[in-house]
């Protein structure tokens, strides 16, 4: 996929790097994130996929080094609440509110701090739960959904604050193979929108469709970003090729 | 004086300078136009006095008011105040609190039956109004006593805070010097008690006075006998005590000798039946032993005393409770902070102490101990209502607060995540993801506590809280009806837990969504 690369990128890190106590989970990273892009990180367990995206929207703030989303500096400074409006995140375990029914899942963010009106917020969100293929689950509660009709809604949740940039972390990691494949072409239908999206998968499959570049990452570095084409089947350091090579025996 | 000037009927303009010619004969002659002085424990025109209504003919509760105590004492107080010019005010409480109170300034001076003894002489000024005698008093059917030390390894009743505790002990030394076994000892904190543990057979014989024993006679027919009265010289007068005080002594001291030279002690003594007048005839009242008595039952259920009781307790409980919780859910959520801080530090020291303490000491330290250090608190305002409140709120909120940080980290912290990612601020996440959460699950123990509360409320009758335990035992010692008015307050007690579970359920089943049956059942 072509993509026009002209003025300031949407995410761009510098030398960014977080600690846990003394513990690295991120050493200096660096990389440019187009408007638009399809990344996807991937990575063995424990590399700092995570920690890397949780930086994005600073539910982990960074320590050090550089970080800019849509030519903005963040820092400690910076509102975390209007970032958040404009990242939108989804976990491997959804976290969907349980006291909350579908519905008010997805409008309670929209009301409360985009301050929209609950007919407004109502209408918006049935609007994504139609488009993530639920709408006739919106009164439910949580716990009486499957796991691939729970992230359905961590997505239209997400997506009802209108986010210029989506973080996916891992979404389809607690899903059985036949929710998979649901989850995954919402995925691919949010990247034909043509929405910043940063994903970390272990869906080699999808990784390959929809990413225009890979980051690989072991031990809290970024080891290579490259095309899907080459990283699969020429990945340049070793520990891709290691990486890669576990991943193919499964 | 005002009536001094209204009964000369002078011009109005001419009063001031009448005033003036009284006060000059007032001062030229003592004794004449002079009001008597008045005793510095008299304050604001108010005499208060200390009592705790559960020793009849003394101080009792005849009605069911039991905030009006009645007797002999109540009388002469009474007496005392118009002498005075003073405005009478009684408090009740607890036996043990009469001293404490005293100390504390919340009263000018404890009536309430007490003998006269050295050792309390030292620590308070006494005058004495009424002579009395220890008598040791068994069921019918005992054989009587020629000496004391024939109660030698006998269990023997009396009422704890009392004088009788410390002469007994004196009994038992030398039973014990002799080679003998001690008399067992049980105390308890109200008279009816004590006579209820020789009518039950419990105990062989209880200590008590003459004047009550009296009262009891008439109240409980012939099912008891004096056993011995003991030749004891320095157990043989009741006396008012008051804070030590050389000038208010004497005057107390006068006020009395006046009251008895005018005949006023000797009408109340006839009023009261003080002295032995044999009336056994009247022994009407429901008595121990007898039958269950459903008429008295009905009317202590139905008694505006009991409902008023009741309503002291869950209204303490209720605000106790409102306050702890208020209290206790931001010190849960800094202790549950993983950040060290000196604030948490001091948190920590705070619940420790406060779940360690014993709830009743923590009462009699708030009432008794603080107005010490604290003369506001010893101010009308600080209620017995105030200080259980207060007492009680702390002591819970450190309960409370163990609770909120169990429930607080039992929500997945996964929700803290997913609520910071879709940009809501420190309150929303708290108030509409994680409190709804967290309160499903504390509402099951924290009515548990509510409801332990509830009973805890009946200990702030030693602080003379009219609570519905303190008015049931303040009802049973004007009747004797031990069964029925346990068995009215064990209703009203029932009923307020029942219905405070009866909510638990009704809550708890709007919190269907932590329940995937439970929410595919109700769909349906
Ligand atoms: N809150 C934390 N406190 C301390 N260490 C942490 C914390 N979060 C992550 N780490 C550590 O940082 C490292 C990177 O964690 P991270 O969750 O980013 O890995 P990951 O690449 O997402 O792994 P996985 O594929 O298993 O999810 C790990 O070693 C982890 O133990
Ligand atoms: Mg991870």
């Amino acid at each position: 996929m072509q993509h026009e690369t002209t003025t300031n990128p949407m995410i761009s890190v510098r030398g960014m790097s977080k600690l846990f106590g003394k513990f690295v989970a991120l050493d200096r990273v660096d990389f440019d994130i187009s408007r638009g892009e399809k990344i996807v990180v991937l990575g063995p367990s424990g590399s700092g996929k995570s920690t890397l995206i949780r930086t994005l929207n600073q539910i982990e703030p960074h320590d050090s080094g550089m970080l800019t989303i849509d030519g903005k500096l963040i820092n400690e400074k910076t509102d975390p609440i209007q970032l958040r409006c404009m990242v939108g995140m989804v976990f491997q375990n959804y976290n969907l509110f349980p006291h909350l029914s579908v519905l008010e899942n997805c409008i309670l963010a929209p009301m409360r701090v985009r301050r929209m009106t609950r007919m407004e917020a109502t209408a918006l969100a049935r609007r994504y739960l139609e488009q993530v293929g639920i709408p006739d689950q919106a009164d439910k509660y949580p716990i009486q959904l499957s796991g691939g009709q729970q992230q359905r809604v961590a997505i239209a949740r997400a997506l009802c604050m209108q986010p210029e940039v989506m973080l996916f972390d891992e979404p389809t990691a607690a899903l059985d193979p036949e929710a998979i494949v649901g989850v995954v072409g919402i995925m691919d239908e949010l990247a034909e929108q043509g929405i910043t999206t940063v994903c970390v998968t272990h869906e080699m499959a999808f990784s390959r469709r929809i990413a225009d570049r890979i980051i690989f990452m072991d031990q809290g570095k970024i080891v290579e970003i490259t095309p899907p084409e080459t990283f699969f089947t020429s990945p340049k350091s070793e520990r891709a090729q290691n990486f890669l090579n576990q991943m193919l025996r499964y | 004086m005002t009536s001094v000037l209204s009964y000369l009927r002078l011009p109005r303009r001419l009063r001031p300078v009448a005033a003036l010619a009284v006060a000059l004969t007032a001062a030229v002659l003592p004794g004449v136009a002079r009001a008597e002085q008045v005793p510095s424990f008299v304050q604001d025109g108010t005499l208060t006095v200390c009592t705790n209504p559960t020793l009849p003919p003394m101080t009792f509760v005849k009605g069911q008011d039991v905030t009006h105590p009645e007797g002999f004492d109540i009388d002469v107080a009474q007496a005392l105040a118009t002498r005075w010019h003073a405005r009478l005010s009684v408090i009740t409480m607890d036996f043990t609190g009469l001293f404490p109170s005293l100390s504390a300034q919340r009263c000018g001076l404890v009536m309430s039956g007490i003998i006269r003894t050295p050792a309390r002489e030292k620590s308070f000024d006494a005058v004495s109004y009424q002579d009395t005698a220890l008598v040791v008093v068994g069921r019918k059917g005992t054989p009587s006593l020629s000496s004391m030390d024939e109660l030698s390894g006998k269990d023997v009743a009396v009422e704890s805070g009392t004088s009788y505790v410390t002469r007994l002990g004196v009994v038992n030394d030398a039973l014990i010097a002799a080679g003998k076994p001690p008399m067992i000892i049980q105390q308890y904190p109200t008279e009816e008690q004590v006579v209820q543990q020789v009518l039950i057979g419990r105990v062989f014989a209880f200590v008590s006075q003459d004047v009550e024993l009296f009262y009891r006679m008439r109240q409980l027919g012939d099912k008891l006998h004096v056993l011995i009265t003991p030749n004891i010289p320095d157990y043989r007068h009741f006396a008012i005590y008051i804070r030590q005080n050389p000038e208010d002594r004497t005057l107390l001291q006068n006020a009395i000798s006046a009251l008895d030279s005018d005949g006023t002690l000797q009408t109340f003594r006839t009023k009261w039946s003080v002295t032995d007048q044999s009336t056994k005839g009247d022994a009407a009242q429901a008595g121990a032993g007898g039958m269950f008595d459903w008429g008295a039952f009905f009317s202590a259920l139905t008694s505006m005393a009991f409902l008023h009781g009741a309503l002291i307790t869950l209204s303490v409980a209720l605000i106790s409770h409102f306050i702890a919780i208020t209290i206790s859910v931001p010190i849960a959520i800094v202790l549950n902070s993983p950040q060290k801080s000196l604030l948490k530090v001091a948190l920590e020291g705070y619940v420790s102490l406060f779940r360690a303490a014993p709830t009743l000491l923590q009462l009699l330290f708030i009432w008794n101990a603080v107005p010490q250090f604290f003369p506001i608190f010893r101010e009308q305002w600080f209620t017995p209502f105030l200080a259980t409140i207060l007492a009680l709120s702390i002591n819970e909120s450190a309960y409370q607060v163990e609770i909120n940080r169990a429930a607080l980290s039992a929500v997945d912290p996964g929700q803290e995540l997913g609520a910071s990612a879709l940009g809501l601020s420190r309150r929303d996440i708290y108030w509409r993801v994680i409190f709804p959460q967290a309160f499903r699950i504390a509402l099951p123990p924290t009515i548990n506590e509510f409801i332990n509360l509830l009973k805890i409320t009946s200990l702030a009758s030693v602080i003379s809280l009219q609570e519905l335990l303190a008015v049931t035992q303040i009802q049973v010692a004007r009747t004797f009806a031990f069964t029925e008015y346990y068995a009215a307050a064990l209703i009203y007690y029932l009923v307020m837990v029942f219905f405070f579970l009866f909510l638990q359920k009704r809550v708890e089943r709007r919190f269907s969504w932590s329940d995937r049956k439970k929410v595919v059942s109700n769909a349906a």
